[in-house]
């Protein structure tokens, strides 16, 4: 075991910080607006041409498709630079995270070709089109239809909670083609196809991030089906995989908590219980670390489905609960016009536990993948 | 021991009840944090209610019973200081609405107060400021936040009337929390009793049921401690009943969101207008580590 980088991890490291430091406005940590607003979308844009440009949107991706096939190490080092300078590449971060990667595995050669460019040029946004309002943890019973008419596919229906669909140029989207788990699909959808009807709604986290995406007889040709059809719960097992600890949120949550007790420290009010709840905290983020470590640690060694993977989430929901708390109850002037980072902390945080599959679901995975508990019965 | 209240205290508790219905739904078309009640708050003025603990027959029991019942409608209103705290000041001209202002930090309802308690570390001191010296704030937490600005001239309190304000201040936050605490709650187990996923409502999940059932518990737990601390009038029961909300509320609002799911962060549905309101409440008079150490001075005996 070693708990510690190689020098070209820290060299990375280095340049990635670097790169940070030269590209990131000097307001950039004032900006009040949400994750997903507006003005962060369009600053999204041009930063992640930049970052491809000098090589750190898709360093981890094949030669082929504008990498240079680096490790799960160095694409979990820059999403931790990433995520904790407050993720300047948006919606950005899924597409290199796992629809990229996705691609790459089940595309059809004219799939990839026309997708994953302009993907490692920094000059595209996806959505995720899985949630529906009947369909959140249980995914499966999904009802957003599509429909065969010779060579197009007719999709009618709802999605929910699709985060940049505001933005996105394509959709991710499940479909049901047949009844049951193995009669899905997967559609890559133009959100300029006509019949798509984007609406936002206000929320707790701030301007843009979720939507509603209405599908009122959208059609799609056959050619734009990912995989075979039915076949998309297997590709989705894949790609949440890839996504389960992909966002280092640990990292964020660190970096708010030092911020937060620096603050505090300044003020001279990093009394007796502010000390003991930020060490809990401190020691719940650092659990999280080594947690998520452990799976690129898997990963780099070629073993991609470990059930560790929801140990390492849940892990991460406990850390950013315990800075959230933390920051909550011993600097809320932060959260009322005090300090705008720490509020676009809170903004995130508070969706760690449901965003991406709610942490129970993760929990009764840990009883079920890790613990061998047998079943609850249903 | 009577846990029942007399018929006077029901008749005032029952017409607050009959009052705060008309202001039961959260205006659809809202979408914010910060919801006013100024129509709930002139139709508690026209009825003379902030003023029912100085009626004996009402007292501080059926007051605190107000204050709970108010902080269940999804619109703010100030009532917590004024029906708990107003009646301990020293003197009679500190009108209301009143607000905190501690350590400097923006409060709730600091913009609109014609009162402040201004807490500074062990010090406290009343002050009647002028609007010009105070500001609105924007934040999370869904009460009108704002701060001071200006210098007002502030009347220090000696040490026992300073203890007396901290411990009806500890009473108020805690009848507060349990009336937000049993909103919130309220509107999740309706949420998780019609939610279906796997074919079944999310309420009949045992990971669910057990932690929602805990949160039932702990709510109930600060109402008895409130009415307790209301009702005794000492300074201990004050201090416990308030630890045991912002303990609760802590834990409370994590779970209450994780059982909404996405809905939970919407500002469509209401739920965030009781857990940002519990937030706020959160970090006052110290935080749990103040209230910890109330309990530890005032509830057991020096060693
Ligand atoms: C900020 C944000 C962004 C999102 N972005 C996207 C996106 O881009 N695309 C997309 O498709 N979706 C997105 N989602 C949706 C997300 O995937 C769902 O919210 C999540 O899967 C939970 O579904 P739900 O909200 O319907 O909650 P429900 O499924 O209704 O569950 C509510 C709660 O019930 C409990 N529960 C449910 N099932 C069980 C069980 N079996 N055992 C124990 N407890 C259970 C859990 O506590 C859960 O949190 C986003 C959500 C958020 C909050």
């Amino acid at each position: 075991m070693d708990f510690d980088w190689t020098a070209e991890q820290l060299s990375f490291r280095a340049t990635v910080r670097r790169f940070l430091a030269e590209n990131l406005p000097p307001d950039w940590e004032t900006r009040a607006d949400g994750p997903a607003s507006e003005m962060q979308s369009e600053f999204a844009e041009v930063f992640c041409g930049k970052l491809a440009q000098a090589g750190l949107l898709v360093p981890h991706w094949p030669a082929r498709w504008g990498g240079r096939d680096a490790d799960a190490w160095t694409a979990f080092i820059l999403a931790e630079e990433m995520w904790m300078a407050g993720e300047p590449r948006g919606g950005q971060y899924m597409n290199v995270n796992w629809i990229g990667p996705t691609l790459m595995l089940f595309g059809s050669e004219a799939q990839q070709q026309r997708y994953i460019p302009p993907m490692a040029q920094g000059k595209t946004i996806w959505c995720q089109g899985f949630s529906e309002p009947e369909a959140g943890s249980d995914l499966a019973s999904l009802r957003t239809r599509a429909d065969r008419h010779d060579e197009v596919y007719r999709i009618n229906g709802q999605k929910i909670w699709t985060s940049y669909a505001g933005y996105a140029d394509t959709c991710f989207l499940l479909a049901r083609t047949s009844p049951g788990k193995g009669g899905i699909s997967i559609f890559l959808l133009p959100m300029d196809t006509k019949g798509i009807t984007v609406r936002q709604i206000p929320s707790v986290i701030g301007e843009g991030d979720i939507h509603e995406v209405f599908f009122d007889d959208v059609e799609v040709p056959a050619s734009a089906m990912l995989g075979a059809e039915g076949q998309a719960w297997e590709i989705v097992r894949t790609s949440l995989s890839l996504e389960r600890v992909g966002i280092p949120r640990f990292a964020m949550a660190t970096r708010m908590l030092t911020r937060a007790v620096t603050t505090l420290k300044k003020a001279g009010r990093f009394g007796a219980g502010a000390v003991e709840q930020a060490a809990r905290a401190k020691a719940a983020c650092e659990a999280a670390r080594l947690y998520s470590y452990n799976i690129i640690d898997q990963r780099v060694r070629g073993v991609t489905a470990s059930p560790e993977a929801s140990a390492a989430r849940v892990a991460t929901v406990m850390a950013e609960r315990a800075v959230g708390e933390f920051v909550v109850e011993h600097l809320p002037d932060a959260l009322a016009g005090g300090d705008t980072m720490l509020l676009a902390h809170h903004q995130r945080a508070i969706v760690a536990g449901i965003a991406s599959g709610a942490a129970e679901i993760q929990l009764n995975l840990v009883a079920t993948e890790l613990l061998k508990l047998p079943r609850e019965p249903r | 021991m009577d846990f029942v209240l007399t018929d006077d205290q029901s008749a005032v508790v029952d017409a607050i009840d009959r009052l705060a219905q008309s202001f039961n739904e959260k205006p659809i078309d809202f979408h914010g944090f910060a919801l006013r009640g100024d129509a709930l708050e002139q139709a508690l003025i026209e009825g003379e209610y902030f003023d029912i603990v100085q009626i004996p027959e009402y007292g501080p029991t059926a007051a605190a019973l107000a204050v709970s019942r108010l902080a269940q409608a999804p619109f703010a209103v100030e009532a917590a200081l004024s029906m708990l705290l107003r009646h301990a000041l020293p003197g009679d001209d500190w009108p209301r609405p009143l607000a905190v202002v501690e350590n400097g930090r923006p409060g709730r309802f600091v913009a609109q107060a014609r009162t402040l308690i201004i807490i500074d570390g062990e010090c406290i001191g009343l002050a009647r400021p002028t609007p010009d010296m105070l500001e609105a704030v924007d934040s999370i937490f869904a009460y009108p936040m704002g701060r001071l600005v200006g210098q007002p001239q502030i009347t220090p309190l000696d040490g026992a009337t300073a203890d007396t304000v901290r411990q009806w201040l500890r009473v108020a936050l805690a009848a507060e929390a349990s009336g937000l605490l049993q909103a919130a709650l309220a509107s999740t187990v309706e949420h998780v009793s019609v939610r279906k996923q796997f074919g079944r409502p999310i309420g009949t999940f045992q990971a669910l049921r057990h932690r929602l059932a805990e949160c039932a518990v702990l709510s109930g737990g600060v109402r008895w401690l409130a009415l307790q601390a209301a009702a005794t009038g000492r300074p201990g029961d004050a201090a416990l009943a308030a630890s045991h909300a912002q303990e609760s509320a802590t834990r409370v609002v994590y779970d209450l969101h994780q059982m909404l799911g996405a809905m939970g962060m919407t500002l469509e549905h209401p739920l965030h207008l009781w857990t940002y309101r519990l937030k706020a409440l959160l970090s006052e008079l110290g935080g749990r580590g103040g209230q910890a150490q109330a309990v530890a001075e005032l509830c057991f005996e020096a060693g």
